[in-house]
């Protein structure tokens, strides 16, 4: 559908000429001129205004009263003031009001310092109150539900909250009762609210009055720091705030990236931490504290020694778990799960194939596809994006369940049918004669149709030829030749298509390209083949198919990987929290970095490549993943280079072709699709566009050759 | 009194009754209206002048015309939800001539090219809206209603829906949005209900008042009406007289007669030894008039140029042994419990004055609590999302310019009392 | 005067002050196959969603039911009415606190509406209700309220018993009207505002004002 394009006008703002986009918002439109318009319930991504709280008044010259700047559309010519003695006088008494029942408790709220309240009660308001009754007073603070507390004195009734809950999430089940100066937000009859995205009304809130069970009383805004990066706990990979205080991560905030993940988060995201950085067993500091436990932070090197996991030094670790490997050779299989990030990933491909010579690695939980079907696939003309989600005339969820896939695209197809009239239609990828039919269907009301299928889609013996109906259907609806159309695949682990790219595949080499050499195993051929002693070792980095949490686990059939483990002669893992998997088989493990302490980029299911960055120190002795791969090649004799002066990630941009020339400048804190980069084949990426045009034969190794960095790529 | 037009026959046994109504004349204009164009129709809508009976005085014709044209389907609602104090004519209206409003829906849908229509009639009203639905039942047999009314294009459905108590309901939309279904608080204009009502359709919404008044129109002819009353306050009006008088009740008055023959003509003034101290021209929303105003012509103009509003038709005249405190409490009460909370003005502001207004009452407020409460009620009105904090403002407000004295030396008597109760305590408890 | 009984705190309903009970689940939408919801209310609700091009607009007509089976809109009741229209149970619970004629507490089944707003007060109404609430007492079968305007002032000072306006009311007629509800037969009859005809004099009660301030003008 027809996305808004505004065209541009001026107007006149408190006596400037300012430029702004037409029918934006005056609040936003002031913006254009550096003017600043108080609000409190005006929030866009809540939809459209409900000019409740009246802070925003603004006198616009023509119009005898003043109107709410949140829901005046600006047009050409407009003449506003919003300093006039009449605006001041509106918004003191606003502020007025909305303080008469305010507790004004600042000191022990844990908004104080990042209040609106406070800032526009300091910049707008009039500074006295000439209220001398009595306040309301009531039981405070109340569990909201287990993540959530509400303090309704606080409350300035905004709406915000509750509207995110009709309008946002869906779930109605927070709402206001009662009326007049009585009303005041709960559920209904004392029932907690639980939701999937619950946690974004804390975000919402204007005023202390719903805040953060977990993080209440833990910080003040002037003692903590605000880290950017992006959650890897899922494929959605949502941009995040993190507030760090004392190098501990307290919470968890949305970066608004409309085209990841327009400002919302799921409440796992939101309150995964701290138990990733504490985990849920005590951590045994160098080796004294309580013993090694499942779901304990890895926070040390571990070896099994008599049957028992035990702390040991790095050294020792490194060593035990070379020398293992060195043994197992070509008999090692390699498999890269969740949060593992592009240089990691692809420092273990090489490491598996240059060192050990194996080509044995997988990153795809459900079967590896041919090279072909993987690269036109990847075709950028075919390529969805998020916010086509929202603008298709049309999504059909194939395999796949936003909710548990990928939690904040649910969100954003809520938004799409409810505000463009999008239809969302689900099939079991089973029946292909069903796809067909409702894909052609769809299309007849409306071109633009996406197909977001989940990577189980292409699981089992004929996944490649499901995906290869997929693709002709794709062909016959012309999804590559339109616009806003095309295909989104969520792959099962939260980086699937970086650690793709960069040659995490038993059939291929960074950029998609042939892996030299014969092909390797997939994931549920390693299992078989482990089992029935073809191979010997496995590497599981971030990873533990025994985990039922873990998506591996569903990467073979019924007590394949028991088997495998049990017969494995050795495992070597990196591990964030210890899983019942390695607790039960690992030998070695290396202490994994969370996705708060790690460095590094990753690549959204849309090709876009962000990064992840450093908020937090890394726990205990632990050190980054690169470094104990490089590590490792050093000791298995295999030079990786990224302990000298080329750094992993310059390495992943210059071996994958359709990467190369991106710089973590460029990236940035909102990401670069690899795909536009090259649609608009920007100055200074010339090679790269030519030599990775926006077409699968770019895969193609010959193609690739001619590139010098190409071969390099290879590690060749 | 000038020639009854809504209350002629009103009091006529049966009346409510289909036969009788139409032995009356009734459904004569609607038929005569499906004769003629809907533009036509229009044109003696806008030509009879009538301005809207619920309050906001605006001109039915040009109301109605300001509905898009084409095929989407459009709303009428009549907003039957009379709950501004002192109001009690649509109530009438309905229980005594249902048949008149429900012609009068036929015809104004017709002209505004609505085929779905509602009546909202606050849930109080369980009489009026039973002799509603009885009225209606009739009207739907004799196909005055429902599919191809009398063999006509015109199809017109009407369901009589029930309010469950909430004066904001009145609001244009806050009806709409309680007609949705959900609590019913005003919206943002624009839209206007107009462009995007009722189920985000084009809406036209009138008063009971208004829309019984138009099969009277349609069969005199808008010329004809609009030559009763005055130049800008066409036709007749009921009027709810109430409070100090001597007949309190509903009248019909041709607009622009004096105040005063309203309320002492027809309502007989107030009784013996008893003296008129202020009245509301317009329901509780209207600034409070005095004496001195008793002969301001009775219709929207003079009114709004004498400082008050016509507003609804209902004329509460109070006596002079009320206190202007008690009065000042009453309304803000009202107000405080019928804001809908939505905007912070309103919910805040009608708050904060009635708990001004107790510390008045109770002695613990000095003459400097005046200002600050004529102060709120300046940011109150035009701040608000609609017009209910105004409506408690500017009567507040009137009675704090007309009656300063009275507020003032309602302070000091409530004072002295105060201390005289604390000098008793002291000197009865605390002697030595 | 609050039109409202209010509870400690100030608000007009409980759960200001509670907190949610977190081992309850979140309140969906109502499960048919485990929410009991009686045929009679099914049926009033279905046809009311019928009669409207969206069903949420049944939503006041559906708690008026709900409450005519159970007294009040119970929690019970809100979930039956929630089942049925296939909204959440704090939808419905949002609309119905928002309306004063809809109970959030246990109430008596007849209700007696005394309006005490301008023009009834003008004419005695506060005088009216507390004797109405004095003779009634603290019988469990009354539901005694003061209210705003029902829109009645021209007989003044009035109520609305079970929903049938009668008036203008002296303390003497307190003890028929509550007899008369308690034993449903119709509530002085010949003082309902059915029979009235519109400004009749004869209609209006003579002895006028009721009150005459001791302290005389102010
Ligand atoms: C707070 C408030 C209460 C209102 N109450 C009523 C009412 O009870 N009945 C009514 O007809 N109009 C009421 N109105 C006016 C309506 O908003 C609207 O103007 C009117 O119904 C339009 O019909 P009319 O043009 O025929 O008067 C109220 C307005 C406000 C702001
Ligand atoms: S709790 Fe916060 S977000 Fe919700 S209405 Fe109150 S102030 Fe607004
Ligand atoms: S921000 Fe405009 S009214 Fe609230």
């Amino acid at each position: 559908m027809p996305r808004p394009e505004p065209n541009t006008i001026t107007f006149t703002i408190d006596g400037r000429e300012v430029q702004a986009p037409e029918n934006s918002m005056l609040v936003d439109a002031a913006k254009h001129g550096d003017v600043e318009i108080p609000v409190f319930c005006y929030e866009p991504k809540l939809g459209n205004p409900v000019g409740a709280c009246r802070m925003c008044l603004v006198e616009v010259e023509g119009i005898g009263k003043l109107q709410t700047g949140c829901s005046t559309p600006v047009k050409d010519g407009m003449v506003v003031h919003t300093q006039s003695e009449r605006v001041k006088e509106a918004q003191r008494s606003v502020v007025e009001f909305l303080l008469i029942n305010h507790p004004l408790d600042c000191p022990v709220c844990d908004k104080g310092g990042e209040c609106p309240l406070q800032d526009i009660s300091f910049g707008w308001g009039g500074g006295i109150s000439r209220f001398i009754e009595p306040k309301r007073h009531f039981v405070k603070p109340l569990e909201l539900s287990p993540k959530i507390a509400i303090d309704r004195e606080r409350c300035i009734l905004c709406y915000r909250c509750v509207r995110f809950s009709q309008e946002i999430s869906e779930d109605y089940q927070l709402v206001l009762l009662e009326r007049g100066a009585h009303s005041f937000v709960s559920t209904f009859d004392g029932h907690p609210y639980v939701a999937p995205f619950s946690g974004n009304i804390i975000e919402l809130c204007p005023v202390g009055a719903l805040t953060s069970r977990s993080y209440r009383f833990r910080a003040r805004p002037w003692d903590i720091e605000d880290a950017g990066t992006v959650c890897t706990l899922c494929p959605a990979q949502c941009n995040v705030k993190l507030t760090v205080r004392d190098e501990r991560v307290m919470r968890v905030l949305s970066r608004e990236h409309s085209e990841v993940d327009d400002g919302w988060l799921c409440d796992h995201g939101r309150f995964a931490y701290p138990e990733l950085a504490q985990g849920t067993a005590a951590t045994s500091q160098n080796g004294s504290g309580p013993a090694v436990r499942v779901g304990m932070r890895v926070s040390q090197p571990l070896l099994r020694d008599g049957g028992e996991l035990r702390p040991v030094s790095w050294e020792r670790a490194l060593t035990e778990a070379s020398a293992a490997l060195k043994r197992a050779g070509a008999q090692t299989a390699a498999l890269a799960g969740s949060g593992v990030s592009n240089e990691e990933g692809m420092l273990l491909a090489r490491l598996m194939r240059d060192g050990l010579g194996s080509p044995h690695v997988d990153s795809r939980v459900h079967g590896a596809l041919p090279l072909d079907l993987l690269q036109a696939l990847s075709d950028p003309a075919l390529q969805a994006r998020v916010s086509d989600l929202e603008f298709a005339h049309s999504v059909l969820l194939l395999d796949c369940d936003p909710l548990q896939d990928a939690p904040i695209l649910d969100l954003r197809l809520r938004k799409g049918v409810r505000r463009h009239g999008l239809t969302l239609e689900r099939v079991a990828g089973g029946d292909l004669d069903a796809l067909r039919e409702t894909a052609k269907r769809l299309h007849e009301h409306g071109e633009e149709v996406v197909i977001v299928w989940g990577e189980r889609f292409a699981a089992g013996p004929d996944g490649a030829e499901r995906v290869r109906a997929l693709l002709e259907l794709a062909g016959e609806l012309k999804l590559a030749e339109t616009e806003g159309a095309g295909l989104l695949e969520i792959p099962a682990t939260s980086n699937g298509r970086g650690l793709r790219e960069v040659g995490v595949l038993p059939n291929g080499a960074p950029g998609l390209r042939p892996a030299s050499g014969e092909g390797g195993k997939d994931a549920s051929a390693i299992a078989l083949a482990l089992a029935a002693g073809e191979l010997s070792a496995l590497y599981l980095m971030q990873a533990d198919p025994l985990d039922p949490a873990d998506p591996f686990s569903a990467s073979a059939g019924e007590g394949a990987w028991a088997g495998a483990c049990e017969r494995a002669s050795t495992i070597v893992a990196h591990a964030t929290l210890l899983s019942p998997g390695l607790y039960e088989h690992a030998n070695v493990i290396f202490p994994a970095e969370s996705y708060a302490e790690k460095e590094g980029t990753v690549t959204h299911p849309d090709g876009r490549i962000q990064r992840v960055r450093q908020a937090a120190a890394r726990a205990g002795s632990t050190q980054p993943g690169w470094a104990v791969l490089g590590q490792l090649g050093e000791l298995l004799g295999f030079d990786a280079g990224v302990l000298g002066e080329r750094s992993a990630s310059q390495q992943v941009f210059d071996s994958v072709a359709f990467y190369r020339g991106l710089t973590l400048e460029e990236i940035g804190g909102r990401g670069v699709r690899w795909q536009e980069r090259h649609r608009d084949g920007d100055a200074g990426h010339e090679e790269a566009s030519k030599g990775s045009a926006p077409h699968p034969h770019a895969f193609a190794g010959a193609e690739a050759e001619e590139h010098p960095a190409g071969n390099e790529g290879d590690g060749s | 009194m000038s020639e009854l037009l809504l209350f002629k026959d009103i009091d006529e046994p049966g009346l409510n009754t289909l036969s009788v109504y139409e032995a009356r004349g009734g459904y004569s204009s609607l038929r005569k209206a499906l004769e003629m164009t809907p533009e036509q129709v229009l044109q003696q809508l806008e030509a009879s002048g009538l301005r809207g009976r619920g309050g906001a005085g605006f001109q039915m014709g040009k109301k109605v015309s300001f509905l898009p044209q084409g095929s989407m389907s459009k709303y009428l609602v009549c907003n039957a939800d009379e709950s501004e104090p002192g109001t009690f004519k649509d109530r009438e209206l309905m229980q005594k001539c249902p048949h008149m409003l429900i012609e009068g829906i036929a015809i104004a849908a017709y002209a505004a090219g609505a085929d779905r229509s509602f009546v909202y009639i606050r849930g109080e009203y369980v009489l009026q809206a039973d002799v509603l639905d009885a009225a209606l039942a009739e009207a739907r047999q004799a196909g005055y209603i429902g599919d191809r009314v009398l063999d006509t294009e015109h199809s017109l459905s009407l369901v009589i829906h029930r309010g469950a108590g909430a004066y904001i309901c009145g609001e244009e939309t806050g009806l709409l949005d309680s007609l949705e279904g959900k609590r019913g608080n005003p919206r943002l204009k624009p839209p206007f209900p107009a462009n995007q009502g009722l189920y985000k359709g084009p809406t036209l919404i009138n008063n009971v008042e208004t829309l019984s008044t138009v099969p009277t129109i349609i069969a005199m002819g808008g010329e004809q009406y609009a030559k009763l009353g005055t130049e800008t306050s066409t036709g007749t009006k009921l009027v709810s007289v109430s409070g100090h008088v001597q007949r309190p009740g509903n009248y019909e008055i041709e607009l622009g007669i004096p105040s005063r023959e309203i309320i002492y003509g027809l309502a007989g003034g107030p009784p013996e030894g008893h003296e008129i101290k202020c009245w509301f021209p317009g329901g509780s929303s209207s600034p409070v008039l005095l004496p001195d105003d008793l002969d301001v012509p009775y219709d929207f103009d003079s009114m709004a140029k004498a400082g008050s509003m016509l507003g609804s038709g209902a004329v509460i005249v109070v006596d002079d042994f009320t206190p202007i405190v008690d009065l000042a409490l009453k309304v803000a009460k009202f107000y405080r419990h019928e804001s809908c909370g939505k905007c912070t003005p309103c919910r805040e502001g009608t708050n904060w004055t009635v708990k001004m207004l107790e510390r008045i009452d109770s002695g613990e407020a000095t003459p400097m609590d005046l200002d600050i409460m004529a102060s709120v009620q300046d940011h109150i009105i035009g701040n608000c999302l609609c017009v209910l904090g105004d409506a408690m403002a500017m009567p507040i407000g009137s009675m704090i310019a007309k009656f300063r004295g009275e507020f003032e030396q309602h302070i000091e008597q409530a004072r002295a009392r105060e201390e005289a109760a604390l000098v008793g305590a002291a000197s009865g408890g605390g002697a030595h | 005067m609050s039109a409202v009984p209010r509870l400690p705190g100030g608000t007009r309903a409980s759960g200001w002050d509670e907190p949610a009970d977190l081992n309850k689940d979140p309140a969906l939408i109502p499960d048919p196959a485990t929410t009991e919801v009686p045929a009679e209310l099914r049926k009033t609700i279905e046809e009311a969603m019928a009669r409207y091009p969206e069903r949420h607009s049944a939503a006041i007509p559906a708690l008026h039911a709900a409450q005519e089976l159970h007294g009040w809109c119970s929690p019970e009741a809100i979930e039956q009415v929630a089942c049925v229209m296939r909204v959440t149970p704090a939808y419905l619970d949002s609309v119905a606190s928002f309306y004063d004629m809809l109970e959030k507490q246990p109430v008596g089944r007849h209700s007696i509406y005394v309006c005490t707003n301008i023009s009834c007060s003008l004419r005695g109404a506060d005088a009216l209700l507390a004797a109405v609430q004095e003779q009634a007492g603290e019988d469990p079968d009354f539901n005694v309220r003061a209210f705003e305007c029902l829109g009645a002032c021209d007989i003044a000072p009035m109520a609305s018993v079970d929903g049938v306006y009668v008036g203008p009311l002296k303390d003497e007629d307190v003890p028929q009207l509550l007899d008369d509800a308690r034993a449903g037969r119709p509530v002085l009859p010949e003082k309902q505002l059915a029979t009235r005809l519109v400004a009749d004099p004869n209609a209006n009660s003579k002895e006028f004002p009721r009150h005459a301030p001791e302290e005389g003008k102010p």
